[in-house]
């Protein structure tokens, strides 16, 4: 069965390439050692929370939900770079002609690059997540939260991941499409900067933001509004792109 | 149709950004027929090899491939058409092995086809030997060869090249006309270039497109100062145009 032959291949080209694997190395790197000093932070703490038993803080709120909100402020960078190739590196390799020939549609090349870079991107997001899960057996964590951070983490990666596809389908060069999509999520990261250092509110500013929606799912609270913010984060760059590779196929 | 016809254009047309690119292009190409698609930069070939690739849908007309429109049986014609484009589409990542053995599954062949098929074409192409190089760092005949072991792997009934000897050097270049004379035997080849040498060398027929329409079609054998005519003609068009 050949189920998925464009995803295979470019998980296949992720792969062989040091790249990625680097890049998968020195972001679990950094992880592990911020999960130490987040570990030796919160053993430190632990005279002062169990002098202030109603802030109710746990090894989940202060070390295991924090370190996973690191995993997604690092995938603004490691998106784009892991997504770069994905359509302006065939554009490249002169490569788009053979998958239209080969019957692919744009969507559906679009949704199986989406897939490949999502698989990378999930795969590091379970090894981040094993770090702290490593300590499960000595504390006690709080589940609900840790997967409600779990699955935000994973659809502010998979919007990253989308908006990384969309960039790399509008612009010629892999490097200028990871500076774009890099641009694009720190613009969506920092759009509420000044609403949070002056505490007013700033309206649609605020919930175009990632933190505003990024930050409920790490307290451990799945709102409708936040899932539907990123399924339409994931959803509309990927359309974009799809559109954009038609109308390069009928271009020709 | 003549009865040997694997391919037939009948009236086909194109627009790409608001421009007639190809207009009324009409003609057949059958079995074991090498057919040179000739015309100058810019006369709608490359838009031409698309569309009977099942890259492109023509905006009028129809492209038929043993009979049937081709952009309403898509998945049939594509296992009956190779495709090898302009510039050899590569994966340099992947060893040679590796970037056909993905272009397999492209073409949607199983496991032991696949094998099989790599095997032959590795064979045939001369490619045995760095089965296991990476295939950015081929030289450009070998990429050449690579590019058409690919528009083979599936064992086409049509193979639709464009421009193969592009950049190549003289040995190089006898060495894929060699090639592709072997192929043509079983299966129907189209050569689009602009390189009449290379026409006459390899191809049987002769079609020349001049801004979208067909100016000459004619056997290579039966009149062969007919081409260089042809050509002067559109030669002439151009400069009284720019006159």
């Amino acid at each position: 069965m050949n189920v998925l032959p464009v995803a295979r291949l470019d998980l296949k080209r992720l792969f062989v390439r040091p790249f990625a694997w680097a890049l998968g190395a020195i972001a679990l790197g950094l992880l592990a050692w911020l999960f130490l000093l987040d570990l030796n932070a919160f053993l430190a703490a632990q005279p002062k929370l169990a002098a202030a038993p109603e802030a109710n803080l746990g090894y989940t709120d202060l070390v295991a939900a924090p370190h996973l909100l690191t995993f997604v402020q690092l995938s603004l960078l490691l998106a784009p770079l892991i997504t770069m190739h994905a359509i302006a590196g065939e554009r490249r390799a002169h490569t788009l002609p053979l998958l239209f020939a080969a019957g692919l549609s744009p969507a559906r090349i679009v949704l199986e690059k989406f897939l490949a870079s999502l698989v990378f991107l999930w795969l590091l997001l379970i090894l981040a997540a094993l770090i702290p899960l490593s300590l499960a057996h000595a504390t006690s964590p709080d589940w609900g939260q840790f997967c409600a951070a779990l699955l935000g983490s994973a659809l502010c990666v998979a919007a990253l991941s989308a908006i990384g596809i969309a960039c790399s389908a509008f612009v010629s060069h892999p490097a200028l499409a990871a500076m774009a999509a890099l641009l694009i999520a720190l613009v969506l990261g920092i759009l509420d900067a000044g609403s949070r250092m002056t505490g007013a509110h700033a309206g649609w500013l605020d919930y175009l933001a990632l933190s505003t929606h990024i930050t409920p799912f790490m307290h451990g609270l799945v709102r409708s509004v936040d899932v539907i913010y990123f399924l339409l984060l994931i959803v509309l760059p990927l359309s974009f792109a799809a559109r954009r590779l038609a109308a390069e196929k009928v271009r020709g | 149709m003549p009865p040997s016809s694997i391919l037939q254009l009948e009236h086909v047309g194109r627009r790409l950004a608001g421009r007639e690119v190809v207009r009324d292009v009409t003609f057949n190409v059958a079995r074991g027929e090498v057919l040179g698609l000739l015309g100058v930069n810019g006369a709608g070939k490359s838009t031409t090899l698309a569309m009977i690739a099942g890259v492109l849908a023509p905006d009028a007309g129809a492209v038929k491939l043993n009979g049937l429109i081709l952009h309403e049986h898509l998945a049939t014609a594509r296992t009956c058409i190779g495709y090898l484009p302009e510039n050899v589409p590569l994966w340099p990542e992947l060893t040679v092995r590796e970037y056909l053995d993905a272009c397999g599954r492209l073409h949607r062949m199983d496991r032991a086809a696949r094998k099989r098929a790599i095997d032959r074409e590795l064979l045939r192409l001369d490619l045995s030997g760095m089965a296991n190089r990476l295939s950015g760092q081929l030289s450009l005949g070998q990429k050449r060869r690579l590019g058409l072991a690919q528009a083979l792997l599936h064992d086409p009934e049509l193979l639709v090249l464009d421009e193969p000897g592009n950049g190549l050097d003289p040995v190089q270049t006898a060495q894929l006309r060699e090639l592709i004379q072997g192929l043509s035997d079983t299966r129907a080849t189209i050569i689009s270039t602009h390189v009449l040498s290379e026409v006459e060398a390899m191809c049987d027929r002769v079609v020349i497109l001049h801004e979208g329409r067909v100016r000459f079609d004619a056997q290579l054998a039966a009149d062969r100062g007919a081409l260089d005519r042809a050509f002067l003609a559109i030669a002439r068009d151009k400069t009284e145009i720019a006159a």
